[in-house]
This record gives C-alpha cells, structure tokens and sequence, in this order.
C-alpha cells in the first residue's frame, strides 16, 4: 500500500511546521497550566496529556497518509454515516462536560466526535463534488452538498457546541468556491444571509447568546460579567508588548485572569508571554501551513484530491483567523479552538489526521 | 496533465485557489496589524492593567506611638487584633457574600450592609472592614467557609491598649476612623480614608505625633485573590511615643478613691510649679479599649444616650457653681483692693440683710460664726463674712481678681474641647442681658452661687495659682517627646498670667486654707501628719431649694443633691501638688474632701520613698450622706461649708 518512493514526495516542509506549531502548542499549555504556588509551583497534567494525543494524532497522520485519499474517498460514504452515527450517540449517550454533551469516554481517553467532523464532511464533499462532472455550478448539487453539511452541522449545534458546528460552514464554502460556485451565487447567498442574520439575531437567538454580541461590541458594559473575557483578552494580548514576558512569565494566563487560556485562548497566552515577535512568527508558520496546503490542492492529480485539500484547508483557516482574532479581544467569544496549538486530544487527532491527507493528496500527485 | 482533470477546469481552479490564498495572506495581514495595534501602540495601556490584574498594594497599618507616664511606665500600647474585610472587586455576588459572611459569624447582615455602604465610595480593590477585633470563633468560621467567601479576607492591624476599663479614659482620648470632615482639614493632611486617628483626648491632641507612617505591601496575587508572591515591603514606621505628665500611680490612687465613694465627678491634679497635669479623671469614665478596635453601634449608642454623659469630660466641660471654694478669690480681692486687711472682722450671726433681702449663712442653725477675721471665715467657710466682703468690693473687683486665679477663664490645657466658666461682671451682663448688674446679685456671687461657674480644670489651676503665688500655670499632659532620636523633654508652657500679689496678703488666705484641713475647719478629712495640707471645701447647690421642691415633685428621679468640691494644694510652704476634687452630687464638700486625702497621702508616700497606701475602702472615706436639704430654712439664698 505504501510505496517506497512515495517517500521522497512528502512534504517535510509542510510536516516539519505542522509538528513544530504541535510542539509550541504544547509548550503553551505547559506555561499556562502551570500551577503557581508562594513556594514554587509545579506543572499541569494538561502539557502530559497532550503529548500523548500528539503521539496518537502522529499515528493518525501516518495512517491518513499511507491510506490512498482515492480508496478513502470511494468509502467516504462509511466514513460519512459513521460519523452521523457517533454523533447521534454522543447526543443520546455522550458525557456531559462545561456545559456540552460532546464526549464519549474511551478507556483514560474522551473522544470528541465533532472535532473529526470536518474531515468527514470534506471528505463526503469532495468525493461528491469531484466525481460530479458538472462540478458546484448546478444549485441542485449545491443544495445536496448543503444538506450534506447541514446535518453533522445540526447535530453538533444541538450539543449544544456552536463553535465547532460553524467550522463545517467553511468547509462546505472551501469546497463548493473549489468546484466552480458561481460567485453571484455566493454574493446572493452572503446577501440573503443578511436579513437572515437580523431575524435571526432578534427572534432564533438566546437571551445569553445575544447578550455575547452584545458585550463583545461594548465588553465595558460588563467588565466583571460576560464582558471579561473580551476585556482580559485584550490585556494579556497588549500587555505582551514587542518581547513577551518570556516564557513561564505571563501573569494574565498563568494567574488565571483570562479563564481556561490553554484551551481557546492559547494564542494569547503565546502573545503575552512572547510578544508581537512570537505572533508574527506563529502566525508566519500558521500562514506557511495554509499556503502549502493550497499549493497541494494546486499540485493535486485530481479534482478529488484538490476538493479535499481545499476543503480540510479552509476549516482550518477559517478555524486558525477565528480563534487569533478572538484572541485578541477583537471577536466575539465562541468555543472555537486553535487546531495544533489549543489543548485538547481529539482537536490535535483530528488535525494531525486532516494534515496526513493533505499530505497524502501531494504525495500521490504522480501516482495512477 | 491527468484525465481527471480537463484543462479548463484547471485554470478556473488554480485561480481560485490563489484566491484563497490571497484572502488567507490578507487576513493574517489584518491580523498582524491588529496585534500591532494592542501589543506595540498601546502597549503601555494594557501593560498597566495587566499590573493591575495582578498586583496589589496592601496597606500595613502603623502601631501609634506609645503613651508612658512620667516614670517611663507604659501606659498605652498597642495589640494586634483581627479585622475581617472584604475586597469587592473579587465578590461578584456581594449579597450571597455578606449573607454567608453573617450566618457564619452572627453578625447581622443588615449591620454589614450598613458597613458597606458607608465606604461604597472607596476603590473596589481597597478592603473594606466589615468585622473589627474578629473573635477566634469569628475567624475559624470565616476561613472554614473560604471556598463560599471569595473576597473576604482576615487581616492583623494594630489596636490600642488602654491599661485598664476606664483609667484616665478622658485624658487618653480614644481612636476611631478619621472622619471625612476631618479629612478635609489642614491637619489631616495625608491622612488616608479609613485611618484610624485619635477622636478624643490625648490621641486627639496630638494625633500628629502618635499617628505613624503606614507601609504597604505590593503582592502578586491570582484571578481569585489568592497571594502568589511578594514584591515589595514598606514596613509600617511606629508612631512616636510621648511621655506624659500623668503619674500612674497617683492616677490610680484618684480612680480608686472615686471608685470607693461611688460618686461621680472630676478631679485634676497638678504640679503647681509649672502646671504638669499629675492626674486627671472624669466620672463616669467609659472604656476606652471599646473603640481600639472600632466600636459597634449598640455600645456607642448606649454611651451616646447615657444620662450620666459618660462621653463627657467632666473636667474640662462640666461648669458648675464653684460654692465656697470662690472665698478665697473674694478674699483675696478684699485684700488686694485693700478694702479689707486680714484682721477685718465681721460679726456672724447666722444671716445678714443685703438690699432688704436676708442671706443666710450655712451655719444659722448654730447661731451664726460670731466674730471672724479673714483666717476664721476661711476655716469656718462663714457666709456672712464674705457676703460682707463681696458686697464691700463690687462685682467687677470680684471677676478681676478671678479671672487672674484662671476661674471664668480657659485653662488652656492641651486636650481637647475645654469650654470656660463664668465669672461674672457689669460688663458681661449689659452684654449678654443688656441690663446692667443688680449690686444684690453680688451677694450670692461672693459665696461662689449665682451666676459663677467654673470648671474642674479651672478650679486646679486656680488652686495651683494660689499655691504658687499668684502664677497662673498653663495645664499640660506632656512630658517628653520623640522625634524619632529618643525621648526629649517637652518645656512647660508659658503661665498664662502672673500676678503682682503681695506675699502678706497671700499668706493670709493660705493660712486660712491651712487652718481648714488642720485647725478644726471644714476639710479635716484631708489632713496628713506633718505635711500641712491647704484646701477648701465646698457644697454648691444645683438648684435653689424652692425649685427642687418643684422639679423632684415633678420627676423623683432627678438627683438634685448639692455638689461637693475639695480644692487643695500641700504643702502649705513649697507646694508640689495642687487640685481639686469635684464631687457630682457629693452632698458634701467635706465628701470630696475624703477623697483628696487618699490622693495626698499617695503623693507623700511615693515622695517620701513609702509604701504607697492600699485602695480606700467605701468605709475608709468616712462619707456623709445626710442631705442638707432644711439648710438655710424658709428659702434664704445661702452656700454650704
């Protein structure tokens, strides 16, 4: 199955930065987590649990890469109802935790089905969409590739966990722009969003949901209540200053004044602690991992593998401008994580397992 | 290129990706300059609230400095008691707080709301007391309930020890929360909010002193409040200690001595040589250690309503009728003005007629005093003579010659709130009534009734003066002073006058007050063997007797029995103490005279190196309770002994 000079197409480059922002991640989390006493202090188990989601998402890379993505997508249809079917299971029979039923607990470890989501659904799309000659340009397509998208989508907002339900959205839009959507399709779709956004925003939105947009645009309406987040954000992001104060030395993350850091503002804590410096150079990397990708979907042998690439891709992009952009105060505060760096197994798995198709797609660019 | 894919397709998805592309550069690039927005622009800004999250500066109270008698005997330190305290900007549900707080400690969650409220102004970070002196129970409790407590926190401030319950409670003072009128005076300057600065007495006089420098501490603390590390110390700098002129141990002897006779009252007691207040009391006192530690509504409240007044400095701001004790300043009038020489001698048959109105002497019901010179009348304390005597000198020669023995006057002691007596004259009259003075109104005032009131301060100074010769010393507590490079002595303040008497004159009136404690007189009570005690009593009436009969009809329970007064100074040549006992309704100035001997025989013993004599018994006073009420008879106008 995996042939020996499919070796020299690996993408090191892409692999090397995909590890590396794993391995600052972990760093992060290990800063953040670790817990400050008068006496001293010692670390987390957080940095320790995720090495080991590391080592099972490298095994998941390498399984995703050894696999050829044609063969995978030919099942995507199993991979696709497997998914539905974790799903439906996390809804009826999941573990409740921080106020979402997401989990399902396997030995020591808590999968969280939603997370590999995305690989499914660009999975299903890309098989639906390349082996379909006429491509995203026929709306009846566009509508089944939709309801594809929609359904793990509702499933997992009615966890509920909206972040992660929203990052199907790019995947579908990745996809289906990839395929050949017409442009005054996506404008006439972003311009019936709008009065939907509205109606929405007044009358499907929670009280408390609406009260998020709320103190996100004004956070000093609220500095103690909702607003905090937005507001604590901010200060950890400037108080980094050019240099950071250095590893270990953030007191924002470490103090815990911005709650849960080494989850969903993991970004911050790096922007405290290493400065405009480290931002730019993580977000450097970030940018290479996205720009690579593109270039494998460019390099791709078929519009299969392009679609795939394209779609895992943008997921993740959308998920990495998201997640910093909340980081710094500058978003409204949803639980949408930063793939590679966030804590959290299954978000690690399911991207080291979405990189190893990537790869996977640029190895095989030669190959029958 | 493959089958798979067609070559327009390939076009249109090359351009579409690079598109992507672009989007994504854009909007890291956005991103990178949003970062530079926060990180490197503002900075600064964010740079300080960060410091803020995490950093906080405590305050670290300064004990005040430590008051010591004139031996060096400590008399007021401090202690470390617990306050319980809340930090608002780590509460968010400040009602589920207090509400706890007060299941936990008892303490009425209306009174901690109250509390609150009252500093609602103050910074959020800053704590609020809301338990002062916390009890242990109080304390376990609290820290049991942390995890439902965030915010509350337990800090050790210093408090003030008073020696004990009440002792020289008026002339200590006592401390409280500096107030915000005072916070906006000259002298409170630098002061911050909730310092504690001394309300009353000697804390209050010389707050300035006492007050020390508060340090701080700069503590790096978590999200909840919780210490993590140390930054910075300023160690709190004590207050300067001060050294009073108070003597322990004759102000123990003056507290026992009230304590036995179960009156209330005031005494002062002083160093006639330059004014040094030896001791010092008001009856009834209050506890000053009450308010070390911040003082709770219900025991201020019940200070505060008290009839006795316990609040009040008796002897600074009690102003009563100096009775007999006045007869000396008429004598000595007479003498000065020359209408009299001590050989004058009047004929006392129990009353005399002035301007067609009888005047009784005390003793008409044994027949009068018959013949007495200046020295009898003294001894005798005979009403008629003085009437005599005041009558032959006018109102206006009589507040002259008080005013210089510091009666109608303020001491000018250096304690707080001194009100002044009166000692009335022609002109004080056409001012205050706008009628001019009645010459039948000097008659009463001669015995020291009538319009004259005098304080029990005044009325040390004036003993004091007499027995100095004529110096009106300037009462003052303070010994020695600390600057910080050890005790220094503090000199005397200037005498406030100094009159030109005649030493013959003068001698005349101190051997009339010898012969009251030591030639059968009325202050025999306070003789001592051998150290020739001067005094003079006095009864003064509250209130003339056709009016007791009314208002005791009225209401049985108003105390209208007169006041007793002892002024004194020994010995007679060379005094070192002077002062006066004042007896609040003591029915009798020989009363007060009882206690006076227990304070003079301390001072001897202690002088002459002696055992110092035990606290007197109430027997040991020998006190007379019958009431003198039928004195006088049929409503004449009259003085007591």
């Amino acid at each position: 199955m995996f042939e020996r000079r499919l070796y020299f197409h690996v993408d090191w480059l892409l692999l090397g930065a995909v590890l590396l922002l794993s391995v600052v991640g972990v760093a992060m989390i290990y800063s953040t987590t670790y817990v400050a006493t008068p006496a001293g202090g010692h670390p987390g188990t957080q940095p320790m649990t995720q090495l080991y989601a590391l080592g099972i998402g490298l095994v998941a890379l390498l399984v995703c890469l050894a696999v050829d993505y044609r063969m995978l997508a030919e099942h995507s249809l199993f991979v696709y109802g497997g998914l539905l079917l974790l799903l439906v299971f996390v809804l009826l029979k999941g573990q409740t935790q921080m106020g979402g039923q997401r989990w399902i607990p396997i030995g020591p470890f808590h999968l969280q089905p939603s997370e590999f989501a995305r690989i499914a659904v660009a999975l299903m799309l890309a098989m639906y969409f390349g082996e379909n000659r006429r491509g995203a340009k026929n709306p009846g397509d566009l509508i089944i590739g939709g309801i594809l998208t929609l359904v793990p989508l509702l499933l997992i907002a009615k966890q509920p966990d909206l972040g992660t339900a929203i990052t199907l959205m790019p995947v579908f839009v990745g996809v289906a722009f990839l395929a050949g959507l017409r442009l005054r399709l996506l404008a006439i779709i972003a311009i019936a969003c709008l009065p939907l956004g509205f109606f929405g925003y007044k009358f499907a939105l929670k009280d408390y949901q609406r009260q998020r947009i709320q103190t996100f645009l004004d956070p000093e309406q609220d500095p103690r209540g909702a607003g905090y987040q937005t507001i604590q954000a901010r200060v950890t992001v400037g108080s980094g200053g050019l240099t950071g104060k250095g590893f270990r030395h953030g007191t924002q993350g470490q103090y815990k004044f911005l709650p849960v850091a080494h989850n969903d503002f993991i970004f911050s804590v790096l922007a405290e602690e290493q400065g405009f410096i480290g931002v730019l150079g993580a977000l450097g990397l970030y940018l290479f991992v996205i720009v690579r990708s593109i270039e494998a979907a460019r390099l791709a042998k078929d519009r299969l593998g392009s679609y795939l690439v394209g779609g895992i891709i943008s997921g993740f992009a959308f998920q990495v401008i998201y997640n910093v952009t909340m980081s710094a105060g500058l978003a409204p505060v949803k639980g949408i994580t930063l793939p590679l760096m966030s804590y959290g197994g299954s978000s690690l798995i399911a991207s080291l397992a979405g990189f190893g198709l990537i790869l996977n797609v640029r190895m095989r660019r030669f190959t029958n | 290129m493959t089958t798979n894919l067609i070559p327009d397709d390939r076009r249109s998805l090359t351009i579409r990706l690079s598109v992507l592309q672009y989007l994504v550069a854009g909007a890291f690039a956005l991103l990178a300059v949003g970062f530079w927005v926060f990180q490197i622009a503002q900075h600064e800004k964010f740079r300080e609230m960060a410091e803020n999250n995490q950093q906080r500066r405590l305050p670290l109270p300064a004990p005040r400095g430590v008051l010591l008698d004139r031996n060096g005997k400590v008399l007021v330190e401090n202690q470390a008691t617990r306050n319980i305290a809340i930090v608002r900007e780590q509460t968010k549900n400040v009602g589920d707080v207090l509400r706890t707080l007060s299941a936990a400690t008892g303490v009425p969650e209306a009174q901690l709301r109250d509390t609150l409220s009252r500093r609602r102004r103050d910074p959020s970070y800053r704590p609020i007391v809301l338990i002062e002196n916390a009890s242990f129970e109080q304390y376990v409790a609290v820290m049991a309930r942390r995890l439902e407590l965030p915010g509350i926190i337990s800090e050790d401030v210093p408090s003030r020890r008073y020696p004990s319950s009440d002792m020289a409670a008026h002339l200590f003072g006592y401390v409280g929360e500096v107030t915000e009128p005072q916070l906006q005076r000259a002298e409170y300057e630098g002061v911050e909010p909730g310092s504690i600065v001394g309300q009353s007495g000697a804390e209050q006089a010389y707050n300035k002193q006492l007050m020390g420098v508060d340090g701080n501490r700069t503590v790096v603390v978590n999200s909840v409040g919780r210490e993590i590390k140390e930054l910075d110390k300023q160690p709190p700098t004590i207050g300067h200690p001060l050294q009073l002129t108070l003597d322990a141990d004759l102000q123990k002897a003056t507290e026992d001595a009230f304590t036995a006779s179960g009156f209330n009252g005031a005494s002062v007691v002083l160093d006639p040589r330059n004014g040094e207040v030896l001791a010092f009391t008001s009856r009834p006192a209050y506890d000053p250690n009450a308010f070390a530690a911040g003082i709770d509504r219900t025991t201020y409240g019940a200070l505060l309503n008290d009839p006795l007044k316990p609040l009040t400095n008796r002897a600074l701001q009690g102003r009563f009728s100096p009775g007999s004790t006045f007869k000396m300043a008429v004598g000595l009038a007479g003498l000065e003005e020359g209408v009299i020489n001590p050989n004058f001698t009047v004929h006392c048959s129990g009353s005399a007629t002035f301007y067609g109105r009888p005047f009784a002497c005390w003793a008409k019901s044994k027949g009068g005093h018959g013949a007495v010179n200046l020295k009898t009348a003294i001894e005798q304390s005979c009403d008629v003579y003085f009437y005599t005597v005041g009558n032959m000198l006018g109102i206006d020669r009589i507040n002259k010659w008080a005013t210089l023995l510091g009666l109608g006057v303020k001491s000018n002691i250096d304690l707080p709130n001194e009100l002044v007596g009166l000692v009335p004259s022609s002109q004080w009259k056409l001012e205050t009534r706008k009628e001019k003075w009645y010459a039948g109104e000097t008659i009463s005032v001669s015995i020291g009734q009538g319009q004259v009131s005098v304080t029990p301060v005044s009325m040390a100074v004036y003993a004091a003066t007499l027995a100095n010769g004529g110096v009106r010393v300037t009462p003052h507590i303070i010994k020695a002073a600390d600057d910080g490079t050890g005790l220094k002595p503090v000199p005397a303040p200037a005498p406030q006058s100094t009159i030109e008497v005649t030493p013959e004159k003068l001698e005349a009136i101190r051997q009339g007050m010898w012969g009251v404690v030591n030639g059968g007189g009325t202050g025999g009570r306070a003789r001592i063997e051998g150290k020739d005690v001067c005094g003079k009593t006095g009864t003064a009436q509250v209130i003339s007797n056709q009016n007791r009969l009314l208002a005791q009809a009225r209401n049985k329970n108003l105390d209208f029995r007169d006041n007793g007064w002892f002024v004194f100074f020994a010995p007679r040549d060379n005094p070192r103490i002077a002062g006066v006992v004042f007896l609040e309704h003591g029915i009798h100035g020989p009363n007060a005279a009882s206690l006076a001997k227990h304070i003079l025989a301390t001072f001897f013993a202690k002088e002459d190196g002696k055992p110092l004599p035990p606290p007197p018994t109430h027997e040991d006073l020998h006190l007379d309770y019958k009431d003198p009420y039928a004195r006088g008879g049929s409503g004449l106008a009259g003085g007591g002994r």
